[in-house]
């Protein structure tokens, strides 16, 4: 569980201490890649808690996601469409979801927790 | 689950992190500009700023005197001062002939012996206004194309095939160009070196220079229109 914690504050210690900049225009593309990367990283949690995690499925989304995000991005530069935006909402609204139903979890299982702490007393 | 996924979820971790820190990096904005210039770069932007001040303050000291004299002086010898600086503003402009040392350049034909017929060739507003900022560039104060004083408003324009200069066309070659300045002699060599006399023989001209202890530029005559200039507050 520490892994990937320390492997983070790594990656955000690298990526501050190589001083790179993306120019302006891309900035837009690595904005929705992060995103894509939250959302991600959120299901991954809550399928944890719900038992339903798989690797396969965290691997694959994590780079399908973002590459299509910033495909959809290139795309709507090209065709002169804010399509970003469509991208922005999908990923906006699952990040949303995924976080109230770990929030849910963890409450739901603190609960559990006491009752059953309750009924052993009894 | 097994070590190997979780060496990838970190490194998936890792990829999350770096993205979030480039991002938050991008965003927060230009990094400050770092002094590159090295001693003698430095040296001389301090030279041109203090070339500058020297020149702002000889302003501010001839603009102090304006005004001592104003209050000085009774109201007879006010208006007399005021037309002192009214000729002397119009001198500066170009108002009034100028006399002084300078050069007198006279812009002529080549004629080269071939068997093709060759055309009279013309002096270009380019070919001209390249001849003035070299003149300008090496010290002349007051210059004058054929009869037509050049001053801060004069344009030089290709009008119907011909070269105008403040409005009037230009004589065919020879062209006499009057130029004063404080010291004919260096401006008579730069201009024989120049890179403009180089030019004017690539189009069939030459550029000869006369010194002369005295020349009278003629003044510019036309009314000065000053319709695009606003005051400064």
């Amino acid at each position: 569980m520490w892994l990937p914690i320390l492997f983070l504050i790594i990656g955000i210690s690298l990526g501050f201490l190589t001083d790179i900049r993306v120019p302006e225009e891309y900035a837009s593309y690595l904005s929705i890649a992060v995103l894509a990367a939250f959302d991600t990283l959120f299901g991954g949690v809550r399928a944890y808690l719900e038992n339903k995690f798989d690797e396969i499925i965290f691997l694959t989304g994590f780079f399908f996601n973002i590459t299509l995000a910033a495909a959809l991005a290139f795309l709507g530069v090209q065709l002169g469409v804010d399509l970003y935006l469509a991208a922005i909402f999908a990923f906006g609204v699952r990040l949303f979801q995924n976080i109230a139903s770990i929030r849910r979890h963890l409450i739901d299982q603190r609960l559990i927790n006491k009752k059953l702490e309750k009924n052993n007393r009894n | 689950m097994s070590a190997s996924t979780k060496w990838f979820i970190s490194l998936v971790f890792l990829i999350v992190g770096f993205m979030v820190a480039i991002q938050f990096q991008s965003m927060a904005g230009e990094p400050e500009v770092r002094e590159t210039r090295d001693q003698w770069e430095i040296r001389e932007a301090l030279q041109e700023q203090q070339d500058r001040q020297q020149e702002l303050l000889t302003q501010i000291s001839e603009a102090d005197s304006v005004i001592d004299n104003y209050n000085e002086k009774s109201n007879q010898e006010n208006i007399g001062a005021l037309k002192e600086s009214i000729q002397k503003l119009e001198q500066d402009v170009g108002l009034t002939e100028a006399t002084g040392s300078g050069v007198e350049l006279s812009v002529e034909v080549i004629f080269t012996e071939g068997p093709e017929v060759e055309e009279y060739p013309s002096l270009s507003p380019e070919l001209l206004t390249r001849l003035i900022n070299d003149l300008n560039t090496f010290g002349a104060t007051e210059i004058a194309v054929g009869n037509e004083r050049i001053t801060n408003l004069t344009a030089i324009r290709l009008v119907n095939g011909s070269t105008y200069v403040n409005n009037r066309p230009l004589p065919s070659l020879p062209l006499s160009i009057k130029v004063l300045s404080d010291n004919p002699n260096k401006l008579a060599d730069y201009i024989q070196t120049s890179q403009s006399k180089e030019l004017y023989a690539i189009e069939n001209m030459d550029i000869k220079t006369n010194q002369r202890k005295e020349l009278t530029l003629p003044e510019y005559e036309d009314p000065l229109r000053l319709g695009i200039l606003q005051a400064n507050n």
